[in-house]
């Protein structure tokens, strides 16, 4: 069935989206989780109840997949620098042990199901792959096993 | 006689070659559209998924090395070159598949349904030729020497693309495969 959904509506529900929801969220990586988890598995269609009161569901699922593939695409160009804050910041913000957290990470991978739908597979190897190198980092920071960069505070700082 | 047998034999030749030359199979439509399709797959994949400027700039980016050398434990450096490694050798391995692909399609079919010009086929040809060798000397690079060995060739080979892109382009103009694909538009595009 083609479902016929009216683009300015979908710009609409995107922005409020981004007003109400996603400004809580100032990093891609945290706003990559949180939009590849409104999205159901089993059908790939993403939910979201407030933005389907006030719009519909197939404007809310579209404004979500767009908002999914904005911060994709942001994540993508972040430099493995940049990924060490923002871990550094998403870390801090879901109030988790750090030790689980990257222990978690490590076996569950779960930025690897959290990208959106025909992304191109060499493009996710590369994230992934900064991802882990960025966790490592991390890591390494924490364990105080991290050669300093020159000038470089000791410590991670929050992220701007 | 000899003259006879020599006639018969031509002759004999001749039939062999126009039963062989009948039964060649004919490009069917559907199998037209099906090359056409898949050209047309080939050259979004490659444009959309391997040549956009920020990513091409990303994979390769000096700074990431510079950060993981002074920041990073030897161990994670490590983990860094091999999969940057392995990016690279994938990105050049994709490339150069799409363009041997896009090349087989121009030799195939381009020709019956777009009117190249000589020069344009032969800036194609040159273009294409160029290309693939710098894909195999970038492979031979980065296998060698890692992936940050050749930032030069690696923007001379995706502009090179990028040119026979564009020509391809061309040649695709009249298919517009967005615009058939029953999954475009609405919710279903977003399914896994």
């Amino acid at each position: 069935m083609k479902l016929t959904i009216n683009p300015t509506d979908v710009q609409l529900a995107a922005n409020d989206l981004r007003r109400r929801t996603l400004a809580h969220m100032p990093m891609p990586l945290e706003r990559m989780i949180y939009l590849g988890s409104t999205r159901d598995y089993n059908t790939g269609m993403y939910y979201h109840d407030g933005l389907a009161s006030r719009f519909s569901d197939e404007v809310a699922c579209e404004a979500l997949a767009n908002c999914h593939r904005e911060a994709y695409r942001q994540l993508l160009g972040a430099s493995v620098e940049e990924l060490v804050l923002q871990i550094d910041s998403y870390i801090r913000s879901t109030g988790a042990a750090p030790l689980d957290f990257v222990a978690a990470w490590k076996s569950l991978q779960p930025y690897r199901v959290a990208v959106p739908a025909s992304t191109d597979p060499l493009a996710i190897e590369f994230l992934c792959g900064n991802v882990r190198v960025a966790l490592a980092i991390w890591e390494a920071h924490r364990e105080g096993r991290s050669r300093q960069r020159p000038g470089a505070s000791p410590q991670l700082s929050p992220v701007r | 006689m000899i003259q006879l047998i020599l006639s018969l034999l031509v002759g004999l030749v001749l039939a062999v070659s126009l039963y062989f030359f009948a039964r060649r199979p004919k490009p069917s439509a559907e199998g037209s559209a099906q090359r056409l399709r898949e050209a047309r797959q080939t050259l979004d994949s490659l444009q959309d998924g391997l040549l956009p400027n920020d990513l091409v700039e990303r994979i390769f980016a000096r700074e990431d090395l510079e950060y993981v050398i002074a920041a990073a434990p030897p161990d994670v450096q490590s983990l860094f070159l091999a999969d940057r490694k392995n990016v690279a050798l994938g990105w050049v391995r994709r490339v150069r598949a799409a363009v041997l692909e896009l090349m087989r399609f121009h030799r195939g079919h381009a020709r019956l349904h777009a009117r190249l010009s000589f020069s344009t086929e032969l800036r194609l040809a040159l273009n294409f030729a160029g290309l693939l060798t710098a894909c195999r000397l970038l492979q031979i690079t980065f296998y060698l020497r890692g992936p940050y060995a050749a930032p030069g060739m690696v923007r001379t080979a995706a502009a090179a693309a990028g040119r026979v892109c564009s020509i391809s382009e061309n040649s695709l103009a009249f298919l517009n495969v967005k615009g058939i694909d029953p999954f475009e538009g609405g919710g279903a595009r977003h399914r896994a």
